[in-house]
């Protein structure tokens, strides 16, 4: 079959590859009928994650339809049309009996890397680096999908892949960040980055009651569709301040809630963004925090920073003073996908919010080293890509 | 030390009351009885009457033999580790299981069970009522067999083996099963003794034994935890034939 796969640094490829295997009883296998490149395959991309190996198929929000079932799986059948949550979970474990998918404790295979790294290990991930266990990821013809009992969610026929595609990934990462701000009438909620997960986060925001969503970044395009279609306030944080103008649209409170949606890679200017970049680059620091300090310095006493952007590592001057003094509550996390698949679906299918408004770029699933090249540089005004295994090379639209 | 005289020791049966309990492990004995004697309180208290008692006894003996140095236990076993201890290897593993104290003793207690999680085993053969036959292979394909005993087995709550005769690389084995506080399961506390061989025979032995390891251990104990828990074991191999 034809899958992406990580060749290094800047370096994905489309290469012929085996095809998937059925390997334990609760597995299956489905033909991909559509793909997303997500914020956190630019992290894969950008080399930041460690244990990438080459030869590594990426992917992980992509849904398709059922051709092979083990025989433990009894609630679905061949021909299905299914989403597929990106943490893969057993739904046995204490953590999946609660509610915390994304902190399985038996999907990882390799969990005594993030042991090691963490203290703790959280479930596997498709396609995203040997410390997440090493799983093929499935942007590609054909996935394997282990626990799919509970790792698989049938689709109303009456929707079409785009509707629901983002039900694998960035509407629950959009609405987790969200909830995680215990959300009151009145409250003004800001967001760091216009990205994907940014803006299902101002959606979902809106959709739980924020009184005012505010939005921040620096490209014009992306700005532009959170006014639009998330009824957001922007700021531009090349041309203002972001703490002073989040202080004058507050009332000199500070937003109630700060999301960050941005993550390891935050860009930034002067001298704080070349401290960060340098030991970045250095590796003394794993990550780049300069949107979370200024989340941090921003938020109202006793408000909310929701951080659903990825961090992995050790990050430098973080403002634990401030944190302190303001009584700041931080949340953060993996998204526990499988929890939020059927309310989400009821707000697709009934009209309430429809996320398909972020794709600008539907293409080829072998025109996908553009694809990753398009949105890394965010040209062509570039915001959410699909890829369609079933498009011609080229024909993309 | 010599082989020969490891396994010797460890057959032998005390005659007279000494010290058979080693320096460290007298001081462990001290805190870690007193802790479990009081556990075991809390659980009475508590009205686990059963678990409460065994750990009121076991800690009482834990308690008694760190500040004499004898051990009771470990006579009626025939085991002295006064000596060998400093040779010997002791590796403790932790996992928490989202089945019942009975369940987890269950699928353990059927040793046959142990090759399907443990690794370096290759077959655990029940040959008696309380005895069993073992194989491990190792490294570059060596391979170790023993004969073992079930010297204590107290159903949902405790399990103690011990290799028998004239083995290469003698061992003993301790599982405890513990009820999880709230709806956690079971704690399960894996304790694995064994006595590399020196330098003389048993080449294959001194192999397998620095094979076994802490992290291999836990390692195993957590395809242990995938398999009650989700009855299968986690995998993210890929296929390399077209
Ligand atoms: N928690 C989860 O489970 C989960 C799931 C999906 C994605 N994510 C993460 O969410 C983050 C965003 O993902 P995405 O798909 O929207 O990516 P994206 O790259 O499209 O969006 C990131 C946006 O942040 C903006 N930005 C960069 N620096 C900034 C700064 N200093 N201040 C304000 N904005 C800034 C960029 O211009 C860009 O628009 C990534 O870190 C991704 O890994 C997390
Ligand atoms: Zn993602
Ligand atoms: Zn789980």
């Amino acid at each position: 079959m034809k899958a992406v796969v990580w060749h290094g640094k800047h370096n994905v490829q489309v290469d012929r590859v085996p095809d998937p295997q059925i390997l334990n009883p609760r597995d299956a296998i489905i033909r991909v009928t559509l793909s997303g490149i997500c914020g956190s395959d630019l992290h894969l991309y950008n080399g930041i994650v460690p244990t990438m190996k080459e030869g590594d198929i990426l992917g992980h929000e992509f849904m398709g339809v059922v051709v092979e079932l083990g025989s433990g799986v009894t609630n679905l059948s061949k021909g299905d049309r299914v989403v597929v949550p990106f943490p893969i979970s057993c739904g046995d474990c204490w953590y999946c009996k609660q509610g915390l998918w994304s902190l399985c404790d038996n999907s990882n295979p390799n969990s005594f890397l993030l042991e090691k790294l963490y203290g703790d290990t959280g479930a596997g991930i498709f396609g995203y680096s040997h410390l997440y266990g090493g799983y093929a990821g499935g942007q590609a013809e054909y996935v394997r999908v282990p626990y799919a009992d509970v790792g698989m969610h049938k689709v109303p026929e009456e929707l079409s892949d785009e509707q629901v595609l983002f039900l694998t990934d960035i509407f629950p990462t959009g609405y987790q960040a969200a909830e995680n701000c215990s959300i009151r009438d009145g409250d003004t909620v800001a967001v760091w980055g216009c990205g994907p997960v940014g803006l299902l986060a101002m959606k979902s925001a809106q959709h739980l009651g924020a009184t005012n969503v505010i939005g921040i970044d620096r490209f014009p395009e992306r700005l532009e569709m959170a006014k639009r279609h998330c009824d957001a306030e922007v700021i531009n944080y090349e041309e203002q301040d972001v703490t002073e103008a989040l202080h004058h649209m507050t009332g000199g409170r500070g937003p109630d809630a700060c999301i960050d949606a941005v993550g390891t890679e935050a860009h930034g200017s002067g001298m704080e963004a070349a401290y960060d970049m340098v030991k970045q680059t250095l590796r003394l620091e794993s990550d780049r925090p300069i949107a979370l300090r200024q989340l941090i310095r921003a938020c109202r006493k006793g408000g909310t920073v929701s951080i659903p952007g990825v961090y992995s590592g050790f990050v430098d001057k973080m403002p634990m003073g401030s944190v302190f003094a303001k009584g700041l509550t931080l949340r953060a996390g993996q998204t526990h996908v499988h929890r939020y698949l059927d309310p989400l679906m009821k707000l697709i299918v009934s009209g309430a919010i429809d996320t398909s408004f972020i794709i600008t770029h539907r293409m080829a699933l072998e025109d996908a080293p553009a694809g990753y090249r398009l949105f890394n540089e965010k040209k062509d005004g570039c915001i959410k890509i699909v890829l369609n295994p079933r498009l011609a090379s080229g024909a993309s639209a | 030390m010599e082989l020969t005289e490891a396994v010797s020791r460890i057959g032998a049966r005390m005659k007279s009351r000494k010290v058979n309990v080693g320096h460290t492990e007298r001081n462990a004995s001290l805190v870690g009885g007193a802790a479990l004697a009081v556990t075991g309180i809390k659980a009475l208290t508590g009205r686990r009457y059963l678990p409460g008692l065994a750990m009121m006894v076991a800690g009482g003996m834990f308690l008694y033999r760190g500040k004499t140095g004898f051990c009771g236990l470990y006579q009626a076993l025939g085991v002295d580790t006064s000596e060998n201890a400093a040779g010997g290897v002791l590796i403790e593993t932790f996992v928490t299981i989202n089945r019942t104290p009975q369940q987890v003793y269950e699928f353990w207690r059927n040793l046959e069970n142990l090759p399907s999680f443990m690794r370096h085993l290759e077959s655990v053969e029940v040959t008696g009522e309380n005895t069993s036959h073992w194989k491990a292979r190792g490294p570059a394909g060596v391979t170790v067999e023993w004969d073992a005993e079930m010297v204590a087995d107290y159903p949902g709550q405790l399990i103690l083996w011990r290799s028998t005769g004239e083995a290469a690389l003698p061992n003993e084995g301790t599982v405890e099963f513990r009820e999880a506080p709230g709806d956690r399961g079971t704690e399960l506390k894996v304790s694995i003794r064994y006595y590399p061989p020196g330098d003389g025979p048993g080449k294959a032995a001194a192999k397998m034994a620095n094979a076994i390891t802490g992290a291999q251990i836990e390692e195993d104990l957590k395809r242990l935890k995938q398999i009650l828990e989700t009855g299968e074991t986690a995998t993210a191999e890929r296929t390399n034939n077209h």
